[in-house]
C-alpha cells in the first residue's frame, strides 16, 4: 500500500512525561487507561476524540505519549490530573513536547532520574518496609507484604530520627 | 520572591513527611510551603511557613481562634461559609486568608466580597485538590466556582494564593502544571505567577518607610 505523503498525514506530537514514584512498574496498558481516562473526564469524549491520545512506550520512570497536533496543552493538562495506573498510585510529570519521536528519544537519557539503590528492610511504627533510596536523600517505603501495601515518603533525615 | 504552595498537609494527615514534601516543592519550582501547625525552618532551600487553620461556623469562635492562636509569624488562614460569615470574616484583624471557598454555596462570595477583600488585603485562596482528585459534578461545580472568583479578581484585584492541599508528595504539582491547570477556569499565566508570589506579601506587608534617627 501506498504510504500517505507527508503533507496531508495527521501532524502528531509527542510528550515525554516522568512517572513517580519510579520503579513502580505500571502497565503500559494501565497507563493509557488512566490518561485516556483523565482526558476524557476533563474534556469530554469529543475533545478526547480530537487529542487521540496514545501512549507509545513506557520503562519503569518514562512514559512517551502520542496525540494530534495542538492537542499537547489539553494532555498536558490532563497528564496533570492523573493519580493512579490501576491500583498503583503515580504521577505523571511532563517533561517535554516535540513533533518527532526521534528527537523526544533524544532527550530520554537526561530526563531520566536516577535509579533507586538496592531495596533494604526497615522497621517502622511496628511494621516492616521495604526501603528504597535514591541518590540524594529521598527514601520510599513500601509495606511488605501482599496487597494494600502503605506507601510513605520519607527522607534519609527521617529514618535517622526513628 | 516567595514561590509557595499556599498550604499542604504532611504526615500525620499525609503520606510524606514534612522534610521530603519540601524536597519534592524544591525540584517543583517552589521557594516555599505553607503547613499548619509547625514551627518555621528551611529544609533544603525551601522555607516552611506555619499556617493557622480555623475551621468553624460562627464569627465569634473565629476571633476566639484568631486570640489564641493568630498572631507571631503564621499565617492565618479561615474556612469560608456563608455571604455573610464571609463578610465579618474578611473584617477581622488577623486573617490573612480566606479558604474553601469552591465548596462554598454560589453568592457566598460576591462583588461586596470581593471589594472588602482588596481593601483589606485578606487573599483569596484556589484550591486546586478537587481540580486534580475530583471528577465529574464535584469537579464541574469547582471549576465554575473557581471561574466566578476569577472574574471578581480581575475586577477588584484582591490577593489570590493558589494552595495544592497535598496529602502525598504525589499530590504536588510543578509551578508549570499549575499554570497549566489554573487555565481551565480561565486564570491568566501572569496572573498565576502574581498568585504563587502572595503568600510572602501576607506575612510582611508594605508598610510606611521610617527614617531611623
Amino acid at each position: 500500500m501506498k504510504p500517505l505523503p507527508p503533507t496531508i498525514r495527521t501532524k502528531k506530537r509527542y510528550i515525554l512525561a516522568g512517572i513517580e514514584p519510579p520503579g513502580t512498574g505500571a502497565d503500559q496498558k494501565d497507563l493509557y487507561h488512566a490518561i485516556a481516562d483523565a482526558v476524557t473526564s476533563l474534556f469530554g469524549d469529543i475533545r478526547a476524540a480530537a487529542i487521540s491520545p496514545a501512549v507509545i512506550s513506557s520503562g519503569p520512570d518514562h512514559v512517551i505519549i502520542r496525540c494530534t497536533r495542538g492537542g499537547e496543552q489539553d494532555l498536558r493538562i490532563a497528564l496533570s490530573t492523573v493519580t493512579a495506573a490501576g491500583d498503583r498510585k503515580i504521577v505523571l510529570r511532563p517533561r517535554a513536547t516535540s513533533g518527532t519521536l526521534h528527537a523526544l528519544r533524544k532527550r530520554l537519557p537526561q530526563e531520566v532520574p536516577a535509579r533507586p539503590e538496592e531495596p533494604a528492610e526497615v522497621h517502622f511504627g511496628g511494621r516492616v518496609y521495604i526501603a528504597r533510596r535514591y541518590q540524594g536523600q529521598k527514601v520510599d517505603l513500601m509495606e511488605k507484604g501482599i496487597k494494600r501495601q502503605e506507601l510513605l515518603f520519607l527522607t534519609q533525615n527521617d529514618l535517622e530520627e526513628l | 520572591m516567595t514561590v509557595a504552595d499556599a498550604c499542604i498537609h504532611p504526615c500525620p494527615e499525609g503520606d510524606s513527611s514534612l522534610r521530603r514534601m519540601a524536597v519534592e516543592a524544591g525540584e517543583l519550582g517552589f521557594d516555599s510551603i505553607v503547613v499548619p501547625d509547625v514551627t518555621p525552618f528551611i529544609y533544603s532551600g525551601v522555607r516552611v511557613i506555619p499556617a493557622v487553620l480555623i475551621a468553624e461556623e460562627s464569627v465569634r469562635a473565629v476571633s476566639g481562634q484568631l486570640r489564641k492562636r493568630g498572631g507571631g509569624q503564621s499565617l492565618v488562614m479561615v474556612n469560608a461559609g456563608e455571604n455573610g460569615f464571609n463578610r465579618a470574616v474578611l473584617n477581622l484583624k488577623g486573617v490573612h486568608v480566606l479558604r474553601n471557598l469552591c465548596m462554598t454555596r454560589k453568592q457566598s462570595f460576591n462583588h461586596v466580597c470581593a471589594r472588602q477583600a482588596a481593601d483589606r488585603g485578606v487573599a483569596i485562596d484556589l484550591d486546586l485538590y478537587p481540580v486534580i482528585h475530583a471528577s465529574g459534578r464535584t469537579r464541574q461545580r469547582v471549576l465554575v466556582r473557581s471561574g466566578e472568583l476569577i472574574r471578581l479578581y480581575s475586577r477588584y484585584r484582591f490577593p489570590l494564593t493558589i494552595s495544592s492541599n497535598a496529602r502525598s508528595v504525589l499530590d504536588l504539582r510543578s509551578v508549570e502544571e499549575i499554570t497549566l491547570l489554573c487555565s481551565l477556569f480561565g486564570m491568566e499565566e501572569d496572573d498565576v505567577q502574581a498568585a504563587l508570589t502572595t503568600v510572602g506579601g501576607l506575612l510582611n506587608p508594605p508598610a510606611p518607610v521610617r527614617v531611623m534617627p
